[in-house]
């Protein structure tokens, strides 16, 4: 398969194990560039990529744009802050505004989950969702799969612990997804308050302590508590919080084996990971980033493939 | 006008006729006369149809017209002539209006805008002032301006001594209660049901929970006041199992449930369609299944479709951002009468609504008024754009099969037809 089997990318739900396969067969290709001395490819000159940024966001945004750039698609950025939508216009007529300055990908970050399913039966251009809501992250699900991938050789099989705030995470679902699809196996793990009631039929297993679940692992995926999203506080404190599922040095010399810690970021240091375990040799924090931009440029990359030239 | 209508199915069970295939003429809007043959008399117009059925008028409890204050999305003259071709003589129409519906002089606005209408309309008032939540309305004023019962339509009333109060107090003068059923602080952000669905789709939902706290909440205080009240579209399994506990103890409460709520399910949101985003949101199947063994069992009393035409802006957006509600007139029979069958199809929205909210008891006989519904229950169609008279186009039931179509009514002397 050469070809995605997908239009736009909306959520991990949609892909198939190859789009994945894909997917990864590409970012290898573009991880291999992007270490060169000369990153930039001339792929996507002809292309015109919109960055629609509804929500704030500093690393997926940057990571983005410089896999657009490395493709040398000509971009054009936009964000709620400085926009027409505080004004009161519609998604639709913000999106149909900047497709008639003839864009052809729009990538976009929403507050309301399914805004870019929405946009891509409203819109003509392939759509790449960068996190609707607490819906799907289907890029950053990807490249932390690749990131497992790349340390750990393969995905299959591999125990996956997803740590913190699942109730209010795309992360997590879009991870979820991802790594079933590839046969990992899951546990989920954090505060009974925020752990959605009906996860567990998506196959996955719930532990509520933070040791056992991390003596269990292969990799330890630890998430931010959202606490934008709350509309009541899940717990009572951030220092009962960090007492039940803080991952510091001591609880992870405890353990027999090297965990790999993964994050998605931004971290709260101190809160969920101690900084003497986010900057060790056994987080993966910052591969994840560097892995993210090969994954943008390939999803990119297939998704204008497929457009009309 | 005089009407002869030839062949018709009488569906009454309070009729002598019940099931049996008769002419049927009606003379200045009284029927005249039943029978095997009946010859047309001079200045008489004949009704002959495919498969024709006669029941008494229909009557929905739970209608919205927008007007005053949303009339782009629907207003009461149009309206009234949607509910007539759907087959309804009577409707119910909410308060979600702006201004609310919470003073006599509002109720008499929507009474006027009906007068010499082939419908009937009754207006539901608000039950506390603006619709707030805050302090009661003034609802007997309200009723006796025509208002036939009381609630704030789809705001719960979050205040139970509040409640406590409006129930004591509807007693002196017989009034009717309606209480939302949704506890709120256990679905602030909620606007889609708590499932696996929701879970896959990142949604914040409104768990049954939500539904069932309120409605024993509810239990508690119509036990204690003694009172009378009614719950409006009830949607859980557990709701249904409350209910019927409830009655069986004796007390006064009724329910409605809606049509979607029989036969949809929250799967439909998998491609987040804003059509599907209703108040109570849609459940499960295994809901779907209670809540029709409760009509069949008569713990459910009336189905209604809790039409709620949406203007386009409010529905072409983001899910989250869309309005609730969905337009239900026109599908309601065709997509209840399979689950139900026909007999309870028709007698939950005739008889039992009808005398829950106090209107006159109809009856296909010789010498009664002619309030009839005029349809072939067995025609089946696909619900499609071209089956929406509303003036906005959220339905639901887009592209669902239904069973049953409606001819029109003949009510108030007037023959209305599709």
């Amino acid at each position: 398969m050469n070809k995605l089997s997908v239009d736009n990318l909306i959520g991990i739900k949609n892909l198939k194990k190859q789009d994945i396969d894909l997917i990864f067969k590409t970012a290898d290709h573009f991880k291999e560039i992007i270490n060169r001395p000369i990153k930039k490819v001339p792929s996507l000159r002809d292309i015109t990529i919109a960055n629609l940024f509804f929500e704030n966001s500093t690393r997926t945004r940057l990571s983005f744009e410089l896999a657009e750039k490395r493709l040398s698609a000509d971009i054009v950025n936009f964000s709620a802050a400085q926009s027409s939508v505080k004004k009161g216009e519609t998604l639709i007529d913000t999106a149909n505004n900047i497709l008639s300055m003839k864009v052809d990908i729009i990538v976009m970050r929403h507050p309301n989950e399914g805004a870019a399913d929405f946009l891509s039966k409203n819109v003509d251009a392939r759509i790449i969702n960068a996190g609707d809501g607490a819906h799907e992250h289907p890029t950053q699900a990807l490249l932390d799969s690749f990131s497992i991938r790349e340390k750990l050789g393969t995905v299959k099989g591999k125990k996956i612990a997803i740590i913190g705030d699942i109730l209010h995470s795309r992360v997590a679902l879009s991870n979820i997804f991802a790594l079933k699809l590839q046969g990992a196996e899951i546990k989920l793990c954090g505060p009974k308050t925020l752990i959605p009631k009906y996860i567990t039929k998506l196959g996955v297993a719930y532990e509520s302590s933070l040791e056992k679940v991390l003596e269990w692992c292969d990799v330890a995926n630890v998430l931010r508590v959202q606490h934008e999203r709350m509309d009541i506080k899940y717990f009572p404190s951030v220092r009962e919080y960090t007492q039940l599922y803080g991952i510091n040095k001591k609880i992870l010399n405890a353990i027999n084996k090297d965990i790999v810690i993964m994050h998605p970021g931004p971290i709260n240091r101190g809160v969920e990971l101690t900084s003497d375990v986010a900057d060790s040799k056994q987080a993966i924090i910052l591969n994840q980033v560097e892995n993210g931009v090969a994954i943008r440029m390939a999803v990119i990359y297939l998704l204008a493939q497929q457009i009309k030239r | 006008m005089n009407i002869l209508l030839k062949s018709v199915k009488i569906i009454d069970k309070s009729s002598a006729y019940h099931h049996q295939v008769k002419d049927v003429l009606i003379k200045n809007g009284i029927i005249t006369n039943i029978s095997d043959k009946i010859s047309k008399p001079n200045n008489c117009k004949e009704i002959t149809l495919n498969n024709l059925h006669i029941s008494n008028g229909w009557f929905d409890t739970s209608v919205s017209f927008g007007e005053p204050g949303f009339e782009e999305r629907e207003n009461i003259e149009h309206g009234l002539e949607v509910a007539a071709k759907s087959g309804f003589t009577a409707v119910a129409v909410n308060p979600n209006t702006n201004p609310v519906i919470d003073h006599k002089s509002a109720v008499e606005f929507l009474m006027n805008k009906a007068i010499s209408n082939a419908v009937d309309l009754y207006p539901i008032g608000n039950l506390t002032q603006h619709a707030e939540g805050k302090e009661l309305a003034e609802f007997f004023d309200m009723q006796n301006s025509g208002a036939i019962a009381f609630g704030d339509y789809n705001k719960a009333i979050n205040n139970a001594n509040l409640l406590k109060i409006a129930l004591l107090y509807a007693q002196n003068f017989d009034g009717l209660v309606m209480s939302f059923p949704q506890e709120k602080t256990t679905s602030t952000l909620g606007f889609v049901n708590e499932s696996l669905n929701s879970t896959k789709l990142g949604l914040n939902s409104i768990p049954a929970l939500a539904e069932e706290l309120q409605i024993v909440r509810d239990l508690f205080l119509l036990e204690y006041t003694n009172g009378k009240l009614h719950i409006p579209t009830i949607s859980t399994a557990k709701s249904v199992k409350l209910i019927k506990e409830a009655k069986k103890k004796g007390l006064k409460v009724s329910c409605s449930v809606t049509a979607h709520h029989l036969v949809l399910t929250d799967d439909e949101l998998k491609g987040f369609d804003t059509n599907y985003k209703v108040l109570p949101p849609l459940r499960s199947l295994k809901d779907n299944k209670a809540l029709i063994k409760g009509v069949k069992d008569g713990t459910v009393d009336m189905v209604t479709s809790d039409h709620n035409p949406i203007d386009i802006e409010n529905k072409k957006v983001e899910l989250e951002n869309a309005l609730y509600g969905t337009i239900g007139l026109e599908s309601i029979f065709g997509s209840i009468q399979p689950v139900l069958g026909l007999d309870i199809a028709i007698d939950s929205l005739t008889e039992k609504p009808r005398a829950i909210f106090g209107l006159s008891k109809l009856k296909i006989a010789k010498g009664e008024i002619a309030n009839l519904t005029l349809f072939d229950p067995e025609m089946e169609y696909t619900f499609t754009k071209e089956n929406i008279l509303s003036n906005s186009n959220n339905s639901a039931f887009l592209g669902k099969n239904l069973k049953g179509k409606v001819y029109g009514i003949y009510s108030n002397k007037k023959l209305v037809l599709r």
